[in-house]
């Protein structure tokens, strides 16, 4: 990294380079003065950085292997999406994750604590929402709160506002003295959000939190996600509905078989995918000269789905803004009337099936 | 810290439960009707309130610590508290301690009842029903001590509720009779003493094992 000092003694600009952290001499070209000089240890470094880090995991329940070296890294303020199919092996990596059952072999490290050795020291820094959230029947949903926060080690004056806020945003307030017994699955889904989030914890994770949530329920969860994240809150979890992941991952982890398939942001996972690029068009007016844009540099081929409703094919490697362009100029000028043009972009369920089909051939 | 606001929580959990009302209402009761429908004049009433104390409220210990267990271990309710910075013994031993504390109030409750019977119908000193009390009011504590640790382990290791209470019916009783046995199979000298630390040592041993077994689990 370089970086521009003052002078102490003469005010000239000098201009120094290092690495993170290391320590240099320098001498000021006009006064000859010298001194130490360090270099901060920025927030960048891919080590600080990372919150999670699964390093080739496996777990063995006698003759299965659920999990098969699984390794991945979660970086701070992520929001990680682990998606699969049922017995892919998401429960069993986070369970390991936080120290509730032991891998076979492999390592991971939260905030650089090593699991399960050091769980004492990382459970400080988690939130976990549980596949089944359960909570002892004879408590109130304020006394399972509270109990939570104060073994979470939150501050005894901080717990009770925290717990009212956060009833307040999950629309809870009016359940607050119930017994647990008396809530319903989606309410006591959303307490288990609560009780997850309550001491601010820089990682929470949490096994398919928006199951059984109505879908005002799931947007206000996704809502909370990436509040969390803007804060600097890392979040992993797992979840089934493939488009709430895409709503609010800006990673995503696709696991079949205990392995892992495929990694990356939703960009990266599609890239893969899509060969080319597609785009509908609808006109409300055609000419017989229409055809003529398949002659288009980047143009591959036209798909016609009715007689005003066409899909073109765009070579993705193709200038795609052009290559538009050039379409639009080539119909109106073929007395073509233009309704509407719209980009195809493959959702994540689509993704999700190629990659799984991907994978399927590979075994 | 971590312990007592476990330990708290679980007694309130447990005193607030209608297995615990029964105990403590329904136990004095029912040694009353005994004394009253038998007529016997041989055993006074705080003697026989002790014996039925120990045996129906030793069972109903373990029987509660097993069925609590194996339920809250099934519901998962278990993984909030393990990932939190909390030790896995604290929560097995809170319950114990929960369970035997009420069950030993619900224990001295009915015997004060059937010490104030006793010196209401006999004309026998106090300080003499309350010598001849002593000894048994011993024995009731050390088995339900033993019973309570019976059910805590078998609450650990029990795959379903069903299996847990009848380990604790049919071997449980088995376990928790043995200080009261061995002083007098071996005819050793001062024996309430020995039933003491034959319950002291039984009770640890158990709990140790179970939270052996307890830290070693995956859940």
């Amino acid at each position: 990294m370089e970086k521009k000092i003052k002078c102490i003694k003469c005010g000239q600009i000098i201009t120094i380079s290092g690495n993170p952290g290391e320590t240099i001499t320098v001498t000021c070209p006009s006064c000859h003065t010298s001194g130490k000089f360090t270099f901060e240890k920025t927030k960048s470094s891919t080590l600080e950085e990372t919150i999670v880090k699964i390093n080739n995991i496996s777990k063995k329940y006698k003759d299965i292997l659920a999990l098969n070296n699984v390794s991945f890294d979660i970086k701070k303020g992520e929001i990680f999406g682990y998606i699969g199919p049922n017995g892919a092996g998401k429960t069993t990596t986070i369970k390991i994750l936080v120290g509730l059952i032991n891998k076979t072999s492999g390592h991971v490290f939260i905030n650089n604590y090593e699991m399960p050795e050091q769980k004492s020291q990382a459970h400080k820094f988690i939130g976990y929402l549980p596949q089944k959230v359960a909570f002892q029947q004879w408590r109130t949903l304020n006394h399972a709160l509270t109990t939570f926060g104060k073994l979470s080690g939150m501050e005894k004056n901080s717990i009770q506002p925290r717990i009212n806020e956060l009833l307040e945003i999950m629309e809870l307030t009016k359940f607050k003295n119930k017994k647990i017994n008396q809530l319903s699955g989606g309410t006591i889904q959303k307490v288990g959000i609560i009780q997850a989030i309550l001491h601010n914890p820089s990682l929470i994770i949490l096994d398919e939190p928006l199951e059984g949530l109505d879908p005002e329920s799931r947007y206000q969860v996704k809502q909370i996600f990436k509040d969390l994240s803007k804060k600097g809150t890392t979040v992993f979890f797992s979840s089934h509905i493939l488009s709430d992941v895409e709503d609010v991952a800006t990673k995503i982890c696709i696991l079949d078989w205990g392995r892992v398939i495929k990694i990356g942001t939703l960009d990266e996972l599609k890239t893969e995918f899509v060969k080319e690029k597609q785009i509908e068009i609808i006109l409300s007016k055609k000419s017989n000269k229409f055809k003529e844009i398949s002659k288009l540099p980047g143009v591959q081929n036209i798909l016609e789905k009715s007689y005003e409703k066409f899909l073109i094919n765009i070579d993705k490697t193709d200038n795609y803004d052009e290559v538009i362009h050039n379409i639009i100029q080539t119909l109106l000028k073929n007395e073509c009337h233009i309704r509407s043009i719209t980009p195809i972009i493959p959702t994540l369920d689509e993704v999700y099936q190629y990659y799984l089909r991907k994978g399927d051939k590979k075994q | 810290m971590s312990f007592s606001l476990i330990f708290k929580d679980e007694l309130m959990g447990f005193y607030k439960s209608k297995a615990m009302i029964f105990l403590w209402i329904g136990l004095p009761l029912l040694a009353i009707l005994v004394h009253v429908s038998s007529q016997s004049a041989d055993m006074s009433l705080s003697i026989l309130v002790s014996l039925v104390v120990s045996s129906i409220g030793g069972l109903l210990a373990s029987v509660m610590l097993t069925v609590n267990i194996i339920n809250e271990k099934d519901t998962k309710v278990y993984d909030l508290f393990l990932i939190r910075p909390l030790k896995r013994w604290h929560i097995l031993v809170s319950k114990f301690l929960a369970v035997y504390i009420c069950v030993s109030i619900a224990c001295i409750i009915s015997i004060l009842i059937g010490l104030l019977v006793d010196y209401t119908e006999s004309q026998i000193a106090f300080d003499i029903i309350v010598q001849n009390i002593y000894e048994p009011f011993i024995m009731t504590l050390s088995i339900i001590a033993i019973s309570s640790a019976v059910g805590v382990l078998i609450g650990v290791v029990a795959p379903s509720i069903l299996v847990g209470v009848l380990l604790v019916i049919f071997g449980g009783n088995y376990v928790s009779s043995i200080p009261s046995i061995i002083p007098f199979v071996f005819n050793i000298q001062n024996p309430f003493t020995i039933v003491l630390i034959l319950g002291i040592i039984i009770t640890t041993v158990l709990m140790a094992l179970s939270i052996l077994l307890f830290n070693k689990k995956e859940f």
